[in-house]
């Protein structure tokens, strides 16, 4: 079975080892990738996958925090949508919050979703759950050879 | 040139020429105060002046003509006496320029600095939505990832005493969604708009009814409650007050709730409930924020919503107050200012 990865993106080691936690709880932990910062992050999307060797290397998913060092989470996304390569990947925005600002520009940037993460940590399992099964397994991923 | 104006200046001409003539200033001084009454009694200062204009050309003409200075001189001053009204008048009005327009500096002054600390306001309430909710879930998350693997290594009381922190991390994140709650109230612009009030209420009692399925409440509307306002801010207000009156009738047999229009000269809506109510000593404390009423074993809250409301009812211009009784209910009542349509 070929690995799917998640490309997490998360500043917080809190939330880093809660995100984990909830992942691996639901089985969906094995190939978990964290970025610290959204420096990081495009130096993994768009660095290191530049051959098209390394594209199955690419996440079938990745969930975004928007409060990030160095390049915040809206930027990441913009070069992610702006870049051939990395376009039609899923983002899920999961971040702390709710501002209706931050949820226009992320969809205006092209999220395919947005998550407030929530408090309660047995709500946020549940979530964690149901966006692994959602992005993993119901949803079709765009094709590996789309460019 | 209104009738009285022209009489004004017929007696001022007569007046002079039978001055420079060689006569006394008798008939002069009762031109000048003819003029000064009719200043007094509202005649218009431009219709005046102009009067005194046209009988000073008059004096000059005469003047030349006849050569003498002292007693043009003379007449000339009169009129410049006469005249003084006028000028106060339009210094009068120029000093009230000057300060409308130091005002208005001032105002704008004051507005930059409202908008700044509006900027200020904003970027504040981003930073406590993004990061005071984000340690909460740490809290929280590894709380229950205490009771989850190490259950066993702690006895009842080490796991209540986890529970209590899940609570408290809890608790503290619905206080700061509900003081954002309370910020966004402020902050958003008011869209008025023609507003179904009796509809809105029907849609957030049927909403009620939804997230409660085991609570039976009856909600009575009163039907046709048109309001000019802004229908999200009204739907958060009805919101709480609804949400309130459904809260606090949780240990009544059959509960009631009604929302209508209070007849009589004063009308307002109100919601009506015949739960807990309050104590009217404690009335004041109702819209504060942080201020409860009642223990949180009792009834749930963070005591945000009565304050979130009560602000959007002030952005409406209008007013609201409420009434009860211990264990005999409460009624909140609201206005939405002379700008709405009233029932």
């Amino acid at each position: 079975m070929s690995e799917k990865i998640i490309l997490l993106v998360e500043d917080n080691p809190s939330d880093e080892a809660l995100t984990l936690r909830a992942l691996k709880k639901n089985n969906i932990g094995s190939g978990v990738v964290v970025v610290r910062d959204g420096a990081e992050a495009l130096d993994y999307l768009l660095d290191r996958c530049s051959d098209a060797a390394d594209l199955r290397a690419m996440p079938q998913l990745i969930l975004l925090d928007l409060n990030l060092p160095k390049i915040d989470g809206l930027e990441v996304l913009r070069r992610i949508r702006a870049d051939q390569r990395t376009r039609l990947l899923p983002v899920v925005i999961l971040t702390s919050s709710g501002e209706e600002r931050d949820i226009v520009q992320g969809y205006g940037l092209g999220a395919n979703s947005f998550v407030r993460k929530p408090v309660d940590f047995v709500q946020f399992t549940e979530a964690v759950r149901q966006l692994g099964l959602y992005w993993l397994i119901i949803n079709e991923p765009p094709p590996v050879s789309w460019h | 040139m209104s009738a009285l104006s022209r009489e004004i200046q017929q007696r001022y001409s007569e007046a002079f020429s039978s001055y420079l003539a060689g006569g006394d200033e008798v008939a002069l001084n009762q031109a000048y105060e003819l003029g000064r009454k009719a200043l007094a009694d509202g005649i218009g200062v431009l219709d005046i002046a102009i009067t005194h204009h046209n009988a000073l050309d008059a004096v000059i003409e005469c003047g030349s003509a006849l050569a003498r200075s002292v007693e043009i001189a003379k007449a000339a001053a009169f009129l410049a006496e006469t005249l003084s009204p006028f000028e106060m008048s339009l210094r009068g009005y120029r000093d009230t320029n000057d300060r409308l327009i130091a005002m208005n500096e001032t105002l704008g002054q004051a507005r930059a600095a409202t908008e700044a600390a509006n900027r200020e306001l904003e970027a504040f309430s981003y930073s406590v939505a993004h990061d005071l909710r984000a340690p909460l879930r740490g809290v929280d998350g590894f709380s229950q990832a205490l009771l989850e693997d190490y259950a066993d290594r702690l006895d009842d009381e080490g796991r209540g005493y986890l529970k209590h922190v899940r609570e408290s991390a809890q608790r503290m994140g619905r206080l700061i969604d509900d003081l954002l709650a309370l910020s966004r109230v402020t902050r958003s612009e008011l869209a008025r708009e023609q507003v179904d009030l009796s509809g809105l209420a029907q849609n957030v009692a049927a909403q009620l009814q939804k997230a409660h399925p085991g609570r039976q409440v009856e909600i009575v509307i009163a039907a046709g409650m048109v309001v000019d306002g802004d229908a999200r801010l009204l739907r958060i207000a009805l919101e709480n007050l609804l949400g309130n009156a459904w809260k606090f009738t949780a240990k009544c047999a059959e509960p009631l709730v009604e929302v209508g229009i209070t007849s009589g000269s004063d009308r307002a809506f109100f919601v009506r409930d015949d739960g807990a109510g309050f104590d009217m000593a404690y009335a004041s404390k109702l819209f504060g924020a942080f201020q409860r009423l009642h223990s949180a074993d009792e009834f749930e809250g963070t005591g945000i919503g009565l304050a979130t409301v009560q602000r959007i009812i002030n952005r409406h211009g209008g007013r609201i107050w409420a009434s009860g009784e211990v264990d005999r209910g409460a009624t909140f009542y609201f206005t939405l200012g002379d700008g709405a349509a009233q029932p």
